[in-house]
């Protein structure tokens, strides 16, 4: 495949559940950070004010009727991509912990290396926001595990700001995991015979709203990723 | 042993669900498809009510001992298929549903 980057339509998806203090930030931040890109975002029915700040403020939101999840809502972001004819979606967490500076980066990596999925890591400069320990260690459980079943090593297989091409984009049109999506999607695509590489990223603490997984689930998120991987896997 | 009296009992409230269930079809209240599997169960209890002897041989023939065990095992059984497949259609539910709000917010936004 190749590529010619300046006629590229290039899409950011901002899932966001009540994220009505961060997302105007995110937001701005992209405008200013990321010119060269469109965005949307996504509004997974959130029960804050996050539509009526998307509203006033003019910002080009999809609202879902009702809460799908990260999965789903990042998905209808995928769709939309195809419906408008995009050529490369990026994924930005709307609680700001992605900094959108960085977009230019992966997109130079996507292209020149011919890469389907180019992912920001916290793990390769290890530097800024690295998680909490207990995350951590099941963060390279998750590495281990598809370094074991796919032979790449993935170092922040969580990360959340994942950059593709059209080739996935429609992959994930078709199909994509309804909840904890990224480890799953990434092997998905590996063993499609995609081209998965990642570029050192620093990451913020998220600055306000509360993380998608609380520490009660994530029993239940180590072994339901688990299985989905090894489902995956043997598909 | 079943006496006349239990037998009878079990016929009445055998007729008393498939007028229920029939009734719920009629008022398009569950599909068809999905009474069908109770009424077939029914249809089932009814035959073994009527003719208590076909238990016994059953049980003998699935080397259970009690009639009355093998009726507990094999509703146990049942009710574990039905509740599997009522998940396998929930799980084709919520996807579809998935679909239709990806579609519905999509739809919107382009209007």
């Amino acid at each position: 495949m190749s590529y010619n980057k300046s006629t590229m339509k290039k899409l950011i998806i901002i899932p966001a559940f009540n994220e009505e203090v961060n997302i105007e930030r995110t937001v701005e931040n992209i405008k200013k950070d990321a010119p060269g890109f469109d965005y949307v975002i996504i509004n997974d029915c959130s029960t804050d004010s996050t539509r009526k700040i998307c509203e006033e403020k003019g910002y080009r939101v999809v609202n879902l009727p009702i809460n799908l999840g990260i999965g789903g809502a990042v998905q209808t972001g995928y769709k939309y991509a195809l419906r408008h004819d995009y050529d490369v979606v990026v994924q930005v967490d709307g609680d700001g912990q992605h900094d959108p500076k960085y977009l230019e980066m992966m997109f130079d990596e996507l292209c020149d290396k011919e890469l389907d999925m180019v992912i920001g890591s916290r793990f390769i400069a290890k530097e800024g926001f690295q998680s909490s320990m207990i995350r951590r260690v099941g963060i390279i459980y998750f590495t281990k595990l598809i370094k074991l079943l796919t032979g790449v090593t993935i170092t922040d297989p969580t990360s959340g700001l994942r950059m593709v091409n059209r080739k996935v984009i429609e992959m994930f049109v078709k199909d994509y995991p309804k909840d904890y999506p990224e480890p799953e999607s990434v092997v998905a695509i590996i063993k499609r015979g995609c081209d998965v590489r990642e570029i050192p990223v620093i990451m913020k603490q998220r600055q306000g709203g509360v993380s998608s997984i609380s520490p009660f689930k994530s029993v239940y998120y180590m072994i339901k990723v688990t299985l989905a991987i090894v489902i995956e896997k043997i598909r | 042993m079943m006496t006349i009296r239990l037998q009878i009992i079990v016929v009445v409230l055998m007729i008393l669900s498939f007028v229920f269930i029939i009734n719920l079809v009629r008022k398009k209240q569950i599909e068809l498809k999905y009474a069908l599997m109770w009424l077939i169960v029914g249809g089932i209890v009814l035959v073994m009510d009527c003719v208590p002897k076909l238990m016994d041989v059953l049980a003998a023939q699935l080397g259970i001992a009690s009639p009355v065990n093998m009726l507990f095992f094999l509703g146990f059984c049942f009710s574990l298929v039905i509740i599997f497949i009522l998940t396998i259609v929930v799980s084709r539910l919520s996807v579809r549903i998935k679909n239709l709000a990806q579609e519905i917010a999509l739809y919107e936004k382009d209007e």
